[in-house]
């Protein structure tokens, strides 16, 4: 029978078409509203953990304490050996090393003497290596204002306001004047690359992004980093999967007697987080709530009315002598057909839509030109596994709901009448 | 008139599919006002915040002042006098020192700024009267962040080391005698505040301020050597996070009303579909094709006339109740670095209701219209024999 | 007993009045002051993981001009600095850049160690600087010292109060405490290893404590220290950075 429904719903286009048009929206517009209140709550978390937390960090018991004031001498040492102990231990993550120094950026003039300097705050993470996700993470394609992303060792990008407080391009050259790691005197030469302006208030007022290596190189850190990343790879946080990791992490390396023992922290345990992700859930979930529950009225009405369309066919079929029953359970099987048909190519578009919105974003930064907070100025939408089967609560449940209601007036009438109201 | 009458009838007397629409349609305007008056309820309590802790109606700024470069904090300080004297005389502006110290609370060192202010004044809200009341050698007060970041407590001492004007150290224990809890984090984040006499006599910097907190606007009033930094610059940031925050809730909003909207554009298309012998007939009964259009237009659009009732019938309670308790927020929050309280008490104005009613409406009757727009193509005797597909 | 103490408390205030101060300073200063200098020095700086040590060999000519070059480790050597009057420049060979070092800068510690840029460029005479009060004797080890208070007599210095205990025969300090304007301690020396240097006697080790920190400090020896020796003029220009 579900065959020749099918067919039915395919070749008679009037009763399929319009039905299948609105389930589609419906649920493409509930997939991409989901994603994108999962997006948008989850921003500055995302923008965080990308930053600052990863969704685990490790560092030194004696960094942790005050990694507020970036203190390399307390960095992690033997670095490699233990993002390779992480890597193999923690396949499903990625770990990534990373440096945060202060330090005195200096811009010289034709003879190599001081033209102009200012204190700065850096960011030393994997730019070069072909397969990093650091440049996504700090989302550089999209912040560069000018110039292009660093492309070999020595390349560095500046914040676009010290850009233009310094009077540098792309092209300049700069010197990192800063501290190593056992309080030496770090210099290094740096080519601006690109000036970049990430929509955040600490980073835009004197940041420069650099390559891990030369930080490594530049502060006597060759083998220490101050701080390991760990990031689940599908982008989102988990915080019972990260519970776990923290945990048999804690059982293999700490030792509270050993104050530069690696310690792991995850991004919920950090700078108040947990209130904050717990807040966002809650809320993001209460909207979800409303919109499903909007949709699925919404589409429950698009049930009766596709019903409702079709009451001189079903008159017609009762005078033809079909059984009232029968009648309805074909109904009830049409709108399973059209609100699969129908979630299934609006969860698609949903997710094609709200894939583009992740990956390339929408940027309300127009308005904002020159903001100054922790904001980001692009705002993208986040797809969670919810948004495979969120399109089908009203897509599917609504639209059949909605056919059983408007069909019981298949029994409430007499053949006669229903024949008699459509006046065929 | 009797088009209105009509339309409502018609309405009525579809039952529940027209409530369906109406109870969507009505969830996007109170979600709509909801979300509105959530944030002009934070922006204003921001905003009323930040003045009555930080900025009061204004600042004057030293020459050299930048908030937010640190290294200008050492030499942007100046004398007050003339006109301005007189103006802290009045008790119109108050005065504020500020000078870069180092910390050792229990061996550590914290980089901090340390902010002379007037125990008398009373533009701010900081509990400077508890610097007065002590009598403490060198009082100060801090903030519940810098309390917990230093891990002080009321009653602890901390000794701090600062440069005098010459660059001659200076060091001395300072006592904690209140702690205070503000929403506002840029009061608060690494300094103390202590007595501006105390202060001036500790850098050698007497009768002198960085900056000056105005109790009332001064746009004309001659204050060199003075800058003038008016509300409008000091609040910058809050209009552009504002202008985030609705924007990506825009797209929200924007989706509910559009999922809304979907549900009367689909009860049109069906209502033209089934009801072609009517509009037959009306056309027959001598009205222009426009004026049944006109029809079925406000039929579509007094779906959101019932919504607005509808809306109000539930929403006033539940915005009401929410304007009286607060939304609550998560106390992380302000790492932004605004000024967030615990609960946000939303804040619905007149005109941002106005025009959610307008949106709501307009929006309805253009989905309204646009599939009514076949009846101008309609040919009255098919209409009348319902022979349109 | 009460004879005795009387007889005691004359006989110190005897032996105190006997002593001008600024007099001690004088001779403290042809000490440790000369024309010009050179020496060679290793610092050792003792971090929280490790300790390290830096070795330069610096020339100076007066109080306003001195040259500095790093010798090692590997990571400092040709590392060079200036100082001219207010003025520090850093250059360093891996990137042949010249650095001006102003302001809050000058601040910083130097390599991590327990002076600041600023310690190390204020070098005026003690005696141009500081009205001195001798306020008791003290052994310091076995030796016999004086005790002086020193109190700023200019207004542009860093530290308003020192506490200097000299040397009652070699005239030289052995130990010398920095303090705030209101009297906490911020920073301490030990200067030891007391030697004849061209008929001078001169500590050839300073230990430098930041009183604030935690910390053990730092170490600076000197070696090869020669007095009054000839200078090149082109020593003292950001020319000779580069070379």
């Amino acid at each position: 029978m579900i065959g020749f429904l099918l067919k039915g719903i395919l070749n008679d286009k009037s009763r399929s078409v319009l039905p299948v048009i609105v389930v589609s929206i419906g649920a493409a517009l509930t997939v991409l509203l989901n994603c994108w209140l999962k997006g948008v709550m989850g921003e500055s978390l995302v923008m965080n953990a990308n930053f600052n937390t990863g969704h685990v960090k490790v560092m030194t018991h004696a960094y942790a304490q005050e990694s507020e004031q970036m203190p390399n001498d307390l960095a992690i040492l033997g670095i490699d050996s233990l993002v390779t102990q992480l890597k193999s231990e923690y396949p499903d993550m990625d770990w990534v090393k990373r440096i945060r120094f202060g330090g005195l950026i200096d811009f010289p003039d034709e003879k190599g003497e001081t033209r102009a300097q200012g204190p700065i705050v850096g960011w030393a993470i994997d730019l070069l290596s072909s397969s990093t996700e650091e440049t996504r993470r700090f989302n550089i394609r999209e912040s560069l204002v000018s110039g292009v992303p660093p492309a070999k060792p020595g390349d560095a990008l500046i914040s676009h306001e010290l850009a233009e407080k310094f009077k540098v391009n792309p092209g300049h050259k700069f010197t990192l004047f800063g501290t190593t790691m056992d309080g030496g005197m770090a210099f290094r030469n740096f080519t601006v690359s690109g000036t970049v302006r990430f929509g955040s208030f600490v980073l835009d007022r004197g940041a420069i992004v650099i390559d891990i290596s030369d930080a490594q190189h530049a502060l006597a850190m060759e083998d220490a980093a101050g701080e390991v990343l760990g990031f689940f790879h599908d982008g989102k946080y988990d915080d019972k999967q990260a519970t776990s990791v923290v945990a048999t992490f804690g059982v293999k390396h700490s030792d509270k007697a050993d104050e530069f023992a690696p310690v792991m922290i995850k991004l919920k345990d950090q700078g108040g987080m947990a209130e904050y992700i717990d807040y966002s859930e809650t809320m993001g979930g209460i909207m979800i709530f409303v919109f499903v529950l909007a949709m699925s009225i919404v589409l429950w009405n698009a049930g009766l009315l596709g019903g409702l369309r079709r009451y001189k066919e079903f008159g017609i079929r009762l005078a033809l002598g079909e059984d009232k029953k029968h009648v309805y359970t074909t109904l009830i099987y049409e709108g399973i057909l059209i609100g699969a048909i129908g979630s299934i190519s609006g969860t698609a578009i949903g997710l094609g839509i709200s894939y583009y919105l992740q990956v390339v974003g929408l940027d309300i930064s127009s308005s904002m030109k020159n903001s100054s907070l922790m904001m980001p100025s692009v705002v993208r939408a986040a797809i969670t596994p919810a948004a495979f089967y969120i399109g089908f609560i009203p897509g599917l449940f609504s639209m059949v709901l909605g056919n059983a209601l408007s069909g019981v007036g298949i029994y409430k009438r007499n053949t006669a009448q229903l024949f008699k109201e459509l006046e065929v | 008139m009797l088009s209105m009458q009509l339309a409502f009838r018609n309405l009525i007397g579809a039952g529940l599919r027209t409530w369906l629409n109406v109870t969507v349609l009505s969830f996007a305007f109170v979600v709509i006002v909801f979300y509105n008056g959530m944030l002009d309820g934070w922006n204003m309590q921001a905003i009323n915040d930040t003045r009555d802790w930080e900025i009061g109606k204004g600042q004057l700024w030293h020459a050299s002042y930048d908030r937010y470069d640190p290294f200008t904090i050492q030499d942007s300080h100046g004398g007050i006098s003339g006109h301005i004297r007189s103006m802290v005389a009045a008790g119109r502006v108050t005065p504020i020192l500020i000078t870069q110290a180092s910390a050792y609370p229990a061996g550590r060192m914290l980089n901090v700024v340390i902010k002379g202010i007037d125990p008398d004044q009373r533009i701010l809200e900081l509990p400077t009267q508890s610097l007065a009341q002590t009598t403490n050698e060198l009082p100060a007060i801090i903030g519940k962040r810098m309390a917990s970041r230093a891990h002080l407590k009321k009653g602890d001492q901390v000794l701090i080391r600062w440069r005098d004007k010459n660059g001659t150290f200076d060091a001395r224990e300072i006592t904690i005698v209140s702690i205070f809890d503000s929403n506002v984090p840029t009061i608060d984040n690494g300094q103390f505040w202590i007595p501006l006499a105390k202060m001036q006599q500790m850098t050698g910097m007497t009768n002198e301020a960085t900056l000056l907190v105005s109790r009332e606007p001064l746009n004309n009033e001659a204050v060199e050597p003075w800058i003038y930094k008016d509300e409008k610059y000091l609040l910058k940031e809050f209009g552009e996070i504002m202008q985030q925050k609705k924007g990506s809730n825009k797209i929200i909003y924007g989706l509910l009303l559009s999922i809304a909207l979907l549900g009367i554009f689909d009860s049109q298309v069906l209502s033209i579909f089934r009801r072609q012998k009517e509009i037959g007939t009306y056309i027959a009964l001598g009205m222009t094709r426009s004026q049944v259009l006109k029809v079925f237009t406000v039929e579509g659009s007094a779906h959101s006339i019932l919504a607005l009732g509808l809306g109000a019938l539930y929403g006033i309670p539940v915005l009401a109740y929410l304007h009286q308790r607060g939304i609550p927020m998560p106390k992380s929050a302000d790492d932004a670095g605004i000024a967030i309280s615990e609960s946000i008490i939303p804040l619905y104005s007149f005109g941002m209701v106005l025009s959610t009613i307008l949106l709501v409406v307009i929006s309805s009757t253009i989905v309204s219209y646009l599939p009514a727009r076949k009846i101008s193509r309609m040919n009255p005797t098919d209409a009348l024999k319902g022979k349109i597909q | 007993m009460k004879t005795l103490m009387i007889i005691g408390f004359v006989f110190l205030g005897v032996a105190l009045r006997a002593q001008d101060p600024k007099k001690i300073l004088d001779k403290v200063d042809q000490n440790m002051s000369s024309e010009n200098r050179m020496f060679e020095s290793t610092m050792t700086i003792h971090g929280k993981r490790n300790s390290r040590s830096i070795s330069s060999r610096s020339w100076s000519e007066g109080s306003q001009k001195s040259f500095t070059e790093y010798l090692s480790p590997a990571s400092e050597k040709g590392t060079k600095m200036l100082k001219l009057e207010k003025q520090l420049w850093i250059y360093s060979p891996t990137t042949d850049r010249t650095i001006q070092i102003s302001g809050h800068m000058l601040r910083q510690s130097v390599m991590g160690s327990d002076l600041s840029y600023e310690d190390m460029m204020e070098d005026r005479k003690l005696t141009d600087v500081y009205a001195a009060k001798l306020v008791g004797e003290e052994k310091i080890g076995d030796r016999n010292t004086w005790v002086l208070e020193l109190t700023a007599v200019v207004e542009d210095i860093a530290y308003y109060k020192q506490k200097v205990w000299i040397d009652t025969e070699k005239y030289v300090p052995l130990r010398q405490e920095l303090f705030a304007k209101s009297g906490q301690i911020l920073k301490r020396m030990e200067l030891q290893e007391v030697k004849m240097i061209e008929s001078r006697w001169f500590p050839t080790l300073v230990i430098y404590k930041d009183m604030l920190k935690e910390g053990k400090g730092t170490e600076f020896r000197m070696t090869n220290i020669k007095f009054n020796v000839k200078i090149p003029d082109y020593i003292f220009t950001k020319a000779a950075l580069k070379q």
